[in-house]
């Protein structure tokens, strides 16, 4: 029997849920645990590295933080330009700073964030983030974000 | 109605989702979920163009890398390695990838005609389905997924429940109250977090960490594979295989309808029954097209069968199809028993969509191969920026503009991460994800129609039946198991 209280029965499926995982979540450790002492081991296993050997720091990091940052200007500053810089940031930490690089890393910031602004925002009419170097055409009706 | 402007959707759609399928790391499940934004702009119609062409484009494309650079562009085409690799190596590589893209066609086609004969039975069956049966079903989505998860059920059930668990962070519909939705966030989150933030986190953003943490290196050098060699293709590779045509496509259909089960468990099942039922089993590796065709129609045929469960059930057959509910959901369509008799128009649309992607996909594929398979020189990493963009694009949109639905996206990326990290499946996880709304509120409804008797669950014979299904696919699951480990110890 399940009580349905209506101030409360938001909770109901909640605490069953959180309970099956409880269960799911001991039956897991003990059959992992089982499995190991069978082969020989010990029934904890000692957690292994998390990042992989050797794993790229610079790239791993790099990319949490430009998207940090990318989001957190985004309503600020607007779609199109920050877009711009943060391709560019983002090219150039995962394809480098040899010369080559640089230039295709320059042309794809600027053409792919235009092109992205144009079709969505101003073609397909979809809501962009506006910020302080979004501009509106008012005499034309649209907005570049 | 057929238009000039759906045709050139599709064909877009098709050869965008082969970009994704055939460039390894980047999946259908992927190129769905980046391009949804897209149809906000569209109507329904030709929005399902767009994602069911993305769909058969990206499952199709994979099988391009998997025979020229042995590595398969989708998890669904490992198995295509197996004998296209060889193939290839042997200098008949255009020959593999005609075999290749004939069978995904054949594959499609034959899926599609289970989705156009099942789907009206099956809905009329749910039709009669109280919420007591309702509520058992989406319990057995979940076990049954995890089930298949190879010798990861607990896992599997665990990843399900845990995405039960974080859809229900919002207000209840029945008394508005919250839970487990911190204070600050209360004006954010009366919803919840929104699905297609979670999906495309969980699917595109979790990937490109992953490969940031591998160093973002991967290169396609030129290969050892030749496209040009002295045996060329022709129809009668497929002379003796009609059986094994169908046989692949029946199982890729068939797999597509279990909840969650992705393409890599249709193909390795058909490709070990073409070696059961072969002449020549000890030939299937070395480069033969028996076990090209198994390969490439199962995969295929998952495209059909995944939405049968989708439009009968409202229960999504794999990862991409998930992202179908949310398209559906956005233009304010409720997929389940009633869709087919309420929308008969988009569901003929559905079906003639489907025709139309296979059609446009082969054209597209077989006959400028050469140049198609290009695509698996495109350096990754210079596409992921864009990607990002055009997620956090997806994302800002799913509400008309909310930067929190971007935060939302950044975490759920470094979720399915860290999921990828403890082997947790993300899959399993979305389908609670989605399904956890349905769970509690068929829960809640049935338990208060029987004045909160639990026995109501066992009351009618048709939920009897879904519980021995429940059952059974537990009992399977630990089975399986048993057996996988059996062989092992035997092996060593």
């Amino acid at each position: 029997m399940i009580n349905v209280v209506y101030s409360t029965e938001h909770w109901i499926v909640p605490r069953i849920v959180m309970g099956v995982l409880v269960v799911l979540l001991l039956a897991i450790i003990i059959t992992e645990g089982r499995a190991r002492v069978k082969a020989g081991g010990s029934f904890f296993e000692k957690p292994g590295k998390f990042f992989i050997d050797g794993y790229d720091k610079k790239k791993f990091w790099g990319t949490l933080i430009l998207f940090v940052g990318y989001i957190f200007t985004i309503d600020k500053v607007g779609f199109t330009v920050t877009s711009m810089v943060f391709v560019l940031l983002f090219n150039l930490l995962y394809t480098g700073l040899g010369k080559k690089q640089v230039v295709v890393s320059v042309i794809i910031a600027i053409v792919a964030p235009l092109l992205i602004s144009i079709l969505f925002g101003v073609v397909f009419n979809i809501t962009l983030p506006k910020g302080m170097c979004s501009i509106t055409f008012v005499d034309y009706g649209f907005t570049i974000y | 109605m057929i238009t000039i402007t759906k045709l050139l959707v599709g064909i877009m759609g098709v050869v965008v989702g082969i970009v994704f399928g055939a460039i390894p790391g980047m999946t259908a499940t992927m190129a769905v979920a980046v391009f949804l934004p897209l149809t906000y702009a569209y109507d329904l119609e030709t929005a399902l163009w767009l994602l069911l062409a993305l769909y058969v484009g990206g499952i199709s494309g994979g099988l391009i890398p998997a025979i020229l650079i042995n590595i398969p562009g989708t998890p669904s085409s490992i198995t295509t390695t197996f004998d296209g690799y060889p193939m290839a190596k042997r200098g008949e590589g255009e020959r593999a990838l005609k075999v290749g893209i004939v069978s995904s066609f054949v594959g499609g086609i034959i899926s599609l005609i289970a989705l156009w004969l099942f789907t009206p039975i099956l809905s009329s069956a749910a039709l009669k389905f109280s919420s007591v049966e309702k509520f058992l079903i989406i319990l057995f989505a979940l076990t049954v997924i995890a089930a298949l998860s190879k010798g990861q059920m607990l896992r599997g059930i665990f990843a399900g429940f845990l995405g039960v668990l974080v859809t229900l962070a919002n207000s209840f519909s029945v008394n508005n109250q919250y839970r487990m939705v911190p204070a600050f966030l209360k004006s954010k989150m009366s919803d919840g977090f929104q699905l297609l933030p979670c999906l495309i986190g969980l699917f595109a953003i979790a990937q490109i960490f992953e490969e940031a943490e591998e160093g973002m290196n991967f290169k396609v050098e030129k290969t050892d594979s030749e496209l040009d060699g002295d045996v060329k293709f022709s129809l009668k590779d497929f002379k003796g295989q009609g059986i094994n045509l169908v046989r692949s496509s029946l199982i890729g259909t068939f797999m597509g309808v279990l909840p969650g089960v992705g393409g890599s468990a249709a193909s390795i099942l058909a490709y070990a029954q073409a070696k059961n039922f072969s002449k020549h089993p000890e030939l299937l590796g070395t480069g033969v097209p028996e076990g090209l065709i198994a390969s490439e129609s199962s995969n295929n045929g998952l495209t059909g069968g995944a939405l049968i469960p989708l439009l009968s059930l409202g229960i999504p057959g794999d990862s991409t199809t998930a992202v179908l509910i949310s398209a559906f959901m956005l233009q304010g369509i409720q997929v389940g028993p009633l869709f087919i008799t309420q929308n008969q128009h988009t569901w003929n649309t559905i079906l003639v969509a489907l025709l139309a992607s296979n059609i446009i996909m082969f054209l597209v594929m077989f006959f400028p191969i050469k140049l198609i398979s290009k695509i698996i020189y495109i350096p990754r990493a210079r596409l992921y920026p864009v990607i990002i963009m055009i997620c956090i694009v997806g994302a800002y949109a799913t509400k008309n503009g909310r930067i929190f639905d971007v935060w939302a996206l950044l975490i759920f990326g470094i979720i399915g991460y860290i999921f990828g990290k403890i082997k947790i499946p993300a899959s399993c996880f979305l389908i609670g994800f989605i399904l956890g709304d349905d769970l509690e509120n068929y829960f809640i409804q049935s338990i208060s129609a029987a004045n909160g008797s639990l026995l109501v669950f066992f009351s009618r014979p048709i939920g009897w039946v879904i519980w021995v299904l429940i059952i059974a696919s537990i009992a399977y699951a630990i089975w399986d198991d048993r057996k996988d480990k059996k062989k092992k110890a035997a092996a060593n």
